[in-house]
C-alpha cells in the first residue's frame, strides 16, 4: 500500500487517534473512567442513529428525516407510557413509528419516484407536525417504570447499558452490511444501481430496506432517548441530524474512502463526541463546537469527493 | 491528508483554550438552554461576565434547545470537574439525572428562571404568578375591561406556562373579555417563524375584531408588533402587552407607531448577578446556602413598565 493509499483509507483514522492521544495528554479528566464512560454514551446514542443513516446512504439514498422521525417515536413512547400503556408495548409502539415512516420513505423513492432528498424532507416535516400535535409542544415528564429508565440510564457494574446495547447493534449492523447477502446487495445497490439490477439484485427492495432501517434505528434512539431524559419532547433529537450526518460523512473518509461504511460511521461518531466533549473540557465556549463540526463536514465531503473524482477519471 | 491537518488544526485551536481553562482558580460552567432567546443570550453572557470580574474561569455553553445536547454538555462539565455550574432556563424534571450527578460530585448548582429541584442549591428567579398578574390586569385596564383579545401562548416553559394560566385565572373574573384567537408556539428551534406564522393568520382572521394582544414573553410581543403595523394598525387601535423587558421593547413602548403597550421588566442582568454572588458567597466563601436562601427560590422583583416611567429604563 502507497503512503497515499494509506492516508486515504487511514488517514482520518489516524488523525482520530492523535486527536484522542491529544485529548488525553492536554484535557483534564478525560482519561478518567468516568468521563470516557460518559463519552461512549454519549456516542452510543448518535451512532445508532448514524447507522441507520448510514445503510440509506449505502443504497445511495439520503435520509433526511431520520433526527425527526426519532423526535416522532420519542412522544410516541411519551404519550403511551404517560397515559399508562405498559412500557414494553410503548416501546415496541415507537420502534414501529420509526419502521413505519422508513417504510414510507422507502416507497416515496421506488414507488412513486421522489428524489430521496426531497421525500425525506417532507417526511419529517410530517413527522415534526404529527410530534407537536400529540404533544401541544409540551414535553412529557413523570411517571416512567425504573424498568423503561433502565434501558437509558441504568449501569451493569460501572458500565452505562446503553453502551452494551449499542455494541450489539453496532456488530449486528457491521455483519448485516459486510458478511450477508444482503449486505453485498445493498452495497451494489448504492454504487451502480442499474448494474446491480442487471445481475439480478432487486434494487427496489434494497432501497426500501436501506431507508427502513434508518427509520428502524431512528425508532430504537427514540426509544433510549426517552429512557435517558425520562422526558419526551417534539424536538428532543434536533441536534442530532446534523451531527448523524457528520459522523456518517466522517465515516466516508476512512476504511472505504467515499464510500459509507458502518465501521467508519461508529468512528466518525465517536471523533465528533470526543471532540465535543473535550472542547467543553478545555474550556472551550460554545461557538468554537459549531465552528469545529462545521469543518468536519466540509473537509469529509471534500475529501470524499476528492477521491470519488480520482476513481472516476481511473475508470 | 486534507483531513488530517484539520482535525490537528482543530485540536490546536481547542489547545489554545488551554492555558486559560488551567489558570483559574474557579472554574465555573453556564449553559443556557437557547440563546437564540435574547433573555437567555442575556442571562448567560452576564453570568459569564460578572464570574469574570471575580478571576474566574467561566465557559458558557449553549444548547441550542436541544434537550440531548442540554444533558451531554451538562455530563461533560460534571466530568471536567468544574467548581460551580449555573444554568439558564434550565429544566430540572428532564435533567434529574445529571443534577443528581451534579450534587453526588459536590458541585453546586444554582439556576435561573428554571423551577426548583432537590438536587440544586435554589432557582433565582423573578415571581412570575406576581407578573403575570400584572401584566393580565394591566392588559384588561388598556381595553377598559371589555373587548377581545388575541393570545400568544408558550406553554412548554415554565415561567411562560404560568403567565398564560394566570391570565385565565384573571379572564375568569372579568367575562367581558373574550379570547377570540390564540396560538401557542410550540417550536422552540425555530419560535420565531411559529410565532409569526400562527399570528399573522390570526390577525387576518380577526382582523377589526380585537382590541389587545397578550404575548407570553417579548420575543413573541417584537414579531406581533411587526404584524399588527404590516396589517395596518397604528397605535392606539390595539394594546399590546407582554413579559421580559429589553431595550427594543422600551424603545416600542416610546415608539408612537408601535402598538406595544407595557412589559414586565425581568432584571436577568440582576438576577444573572445575583446567582454569581450567591455562587461565590457559598463554594467560596463557605457559607450555607440556608443563610442566604432560605427556600428552593430566590425571587428578584420585577417592574412594570409603560409610557409613564419607559424613560427611567431606556438607556
Amino acid at each position: 500500500m502507497s503512503l497515499k493509499s494509506f492516508i486515504e483509507v487511514y488517514g482520518t483514522f489516524v488523525a482520530g487517534i492523535t486527536l484522542f492521544v491529544f485529548l488525553l495528554i492536554f484535557a483534564n479528566n478525560f482519561a478518567s473512567t468516568a468521563n470516557l464512560l460518559n463519552v461512549l454514551k454519549q456516542v452510543s446514542f448518535l451512532s445508532i442513529l448514524a447507522i441507520g443513516f448510514t445503510f440509506a446512504l449505502i443504497t445511495s439514498e439520503l435520509d433526511l428525516s431520520f433526527a425527526n422521525v426519532c423526535s416522532l417515536a420519542a412522544v410516541v413512547i411519551g404519550s403511551l407510557i404517560s397515559t399508562d400503556t405498559a412500557w414494553p408495548a410503548a416501546v415496541a409502539a415507537g420502534i414501529g413509528v420509526g419502521i413505519a415512516a422508513g417504510l414510507l420513505n422507502g416507497l416515496l423513492v421506488t414507488v412513486l419516484k421522489v428524489p430521496s432528498l426531497i421525500s425525506t424532507l417532507g417526511t419529517a416535516s410530517v413527522a415534526n407536525g404529527l410530534a407537536f400535535m400529540i404533544t401541544g409542544g409540551v414535553a412529557f415528564v413523570g411517571r416512567w417504570d425504573p424498568n423503561f429508565l433502565f434501558l437509558g440510564r441504568g449501569k451493569i457494574g460501572p458500565v452505562p447499558v446503553i453502551i452494551l446495547i449499542t455494541v450489539v447493534l453496532f456488530f449486528i449492523a457491521l455483519i448485516l452490511s459486510t458478511q450477508t447477502r444482503t449486505g453485498v446487495h445493498l452495497q451494489a445497490t448504492g454504487e451502480n444501481e442499474e448494474a446491480a439490477r442487471r445481475s439480478g439484485i432487486n434494487t427496489r427492495n434494497c432501497k426500501i430496506l436501506g431507508l427502513t432501517l434508518s427509520g428502524l434505528a431512528a425508532g430504537l434512539t427514540a426509544v433510549f432517548l426517552v429512557a435517558n431524559l425520562s422526558s419526551a419532547a417534539p424536538q428532543m433529537a434536533g441536534d442530532f441530524l446534523l451531527n448523524g450526518i457528520a459522523a456518517t460523512l466522517l465515516g466516508m473518509t476512512m476504511f472505504t474512502p467515499a464510500k459509507p461504511n458502518i465501521l467508519g460511521t461508529f468512528v466518525g461518531a465517536l471523533i465528533i463526541v470526543c471532540l465535543s466533549n473535550g472542547l467543553i473540557l478545555l474550556g472551550a465556549q460554545y461557538y468554537i463546537q459549531d465552528i469545529m463540526l462545521g469543518i468536519i463536514i466540509i473537509v469529509s465531503v471534500a475529501v470524499s469527493a476528492s477521491v470519488l473524482k480520482r476513481a472516476a477519471f481511473a475508470l | 491528508m486534507k483531513t488530517w491537518k484539520t482535525l490537528i488544526a482543530a485540536a490546536g485551536i481547542a489547545g489554545v483554550t488551554l492555558g486559560a481553562g488551567q489558570a483559574s482558580a474557579f472554574e465555573l460552567g453556564v449553559v443556557a438552554f437557547q440563546m437564540s432567546a435574547e433573555t437567555q443570550a442575556r442571562c448567560a453572557n452576564t453570568v459569564g461576565e460578572e464570574a469574570a470580574k471575580l478571576g474566574w474561569e467561566a465557559q458558557v455553553l449553549n444548547s441550542n434547545g436541544a434537550l440531548e445536547t442540554h444533558a451531554s454538555q451538562l455530563d461533560n462539565l460534571i466530568q471536567k470537574g468544574v467548581d460551580g455550574l449555573i444554568l439558564c432556563m434550565s429544566k430540572p424534571v428532564q435533567f434529574d439525572a445529571q443534577f443528581e450527578a451534579a450534587k453526588s460530585a459536590g458541585i453546586p448548582v444554582i439556576t435561573i428562571s428554571s423551577g426548583a429541584s432537590p438536587h440544586t442549591l435554589f432557582d433565582v428567579t423573578p415571581n412570575e404568578y406576581i407578573m403575570a398578574a400584572e401584566a393580565a390586569i394591566y392588559l384588561l385596564g388598556t381595553i377598559n375591561y371589555e373587548g377581545n383579545v388575541l393570545l400568544q401562548r408558550f406553554e412548554s416553559n415554565t415561567g411562560a406556562r404560568i403567565r398564560g394560566s394566570i391570565l385565565d385565572a384573571v379572564l375568569v373574573e372579568n367575562p367581558t373579555v373574550k379570547i377570540v384567537g390564540e396560538h401557542s408556539m410550540a417550536r422552540t428551534k425555530s419560535w420565531q417563524d411559529d410565532v409569526r406564522n400562527g399570528m399573522s393568520a390570526l390577525i387576518l382572521q380577526n382582523a377589526g375584531n380585537f382590541d389587545g394582544v397578550w404575548a407570553s414573553f417579548d420575543g413573541q410581543a417584537l414579531i406581533i408588533d411587526d404584524l399588527l403595523k404590516e396589517s395596518g394598525l397604528n397605535k392606539g387601535d390595539v394594546s399590546l402587552v407582554s413579559i421580559d423587558g429589553g431595550q427594543e421593547v422600551y424603545r416600542r413602548i416610546k415608539d408612537p407607531e408601535s402598538m406595544m403597550t407595557a412589559t414586565i421588566a425581568i432584571p436577568f442582568e440582576n438576577m444573572a448577578k445575583s446567582a454569581v454572588t450567591m455562587m461565590n458567597q457559598i463554594a467560596v466563601e463557605g457559607k450555607a446556602k440556608e443563610e442566604l436562601v432560605p427556600g428552593p427560590y430566590l425571587f428578584i422583583p420585577a417592574t412594570l413598565v409603560d409610557k409613564s416611567n419607559v424613560d427611567e429604563f431606556l438607556k
